[in-house]
């Protein structure tokens, strides 16, 4: 089996979880356009429920046919993505991880500052921060269909396009031409690849 | 189990409790279902301005403030205080303030996986 690609998407409970599902889905959808093999989604495990817990969603792209049955998690996760940085302060975030690994951070901070709550950094080659609050207005937005069944709102309309954008600059499975024709928020998608601060370790 | 029940079940001495016994909690905190890492921002206290009026202490459905009554001064726990900031909605003198989490160096809280 070919190596399979995992990015783990780290989100706030019932307030971001939308939004960190539309990630994990245009991740996945552009990597699907440009004809790799893919999985997404986001478990009960972490109990989205309760406003603000730190909570999961999966992303796999391959080459090959994925075989990795009945793991519902990503073990070692070559992407980390925090939609909330200070999740930073409150979870081994890199748990898993292997030497050469990639941290996307929505952040106004610098990476820098970031990497000072990281205790673990030498597995990050790269760091990638992006200021999506500010890039893009929450107001408009509505949290309907958080359930996951029918979207009310279009895929990857809000913050999500934007960090999916900088997350580009870390890995060659995601490329922005396809990522901009998938998200509903095109120029975010665009503005976050534009923007976004990337540090090299 | 009061006196005349152990002594009728024959029930071991150490199980011997007076009827309607207070017994302290063995347990305040449970390290077990620590929160602090749900929060984004925290609320901050001015100690000058505080009244200590209790509001704080009151509405915390954590139990997260309590009153520390030899240095007269309200403490605030940082591993439980899930950041509701209902205690700065509630504060009569205004004296709570709410911060970026990130500002901070202490109160990490880096648990392995949600629990």
């Amino acid at each position: 089996m070919a190596d399979v690609y995992q990015i783990t998407i780290w989100a706030r409970g019932v307030v971001q979880d939308m939004e960190g599902r539309h990630m994990s889905l245009i991740m996945a959808n552009s990597a699907d356009k440009d004809g790799k093999f893919v999985q997404a989604w986001d478990d009960y495990a972490d109990l989205p429920d309760r406003v603000g817990v730190p909570l999961r969603k999966y992303v796999r792209i391959s080459d090959e046919e994925i075989e990795m049955r009945y793991e519902y998690e990503n073990k070692e996760p070559n992407m980390v993505v925090l939609m909330d940085d200070t999740i930073v302060k409150g979870m081994n975030i890199l748990w898993g991880m292997k030497k050469g690994g990639v941290l996307v951070v929505n952040s106004k901070r610098s990476p820098d500052e970031i990497l000072k709550f990281v205790p673990n950094k030498e597995l990050l080659k790269k760091v990638i921060c992006v200021d999506a609050e500010h890039a893009f207005s929450m107001e408009g937005l509505d949290f309907m269909g958080s359930e996951g069944g029918v979207e009310a709102a279009a895929v990857g309309a809000g913050i999500s396009a934007v960090i999916a954008g900088a997350a580009v600059h870390g890995t060659d499975n995601l490329t922005l031409d396809s990522l901009v024709a998938v998200a509903a928020n095109k120029e975010g998608a665009k503005e976050g690849y534009e923007k976004a601060v990337v540090k090299d370790l | 189990m009061s006196k005349k029940y152990c002594e009728k079940f024959k029930i071991p001495k150490h199980l011997e409790v007076p009827m309607g016994a207070v017994i302290p909690a063995p347990v305040k905190e449970n390290r077990n279902m620590i929160t602090g890492n749900w929060r984004t921002e925290r609320p901050v206290i001015d100690h000058e301005a505080c009244t200590l009026c209790l509001n704080c202490f009151l509405f915390c459905p954590d139990a997260c403030w309590h009153l520390d009554e030899k240095e007269e001064r309200m403490v605030w726990n940082a591993d439980f205080c899930k950041g509701c900031l209902i205690c700065v909605n509630e504060c009569p003198a205004d004296c709570l303030t709410p911060v970026n989490e990130l500002e901070f160096k202490g109160g990490v809280v880096r648990l392995e996986k949600p629990f």
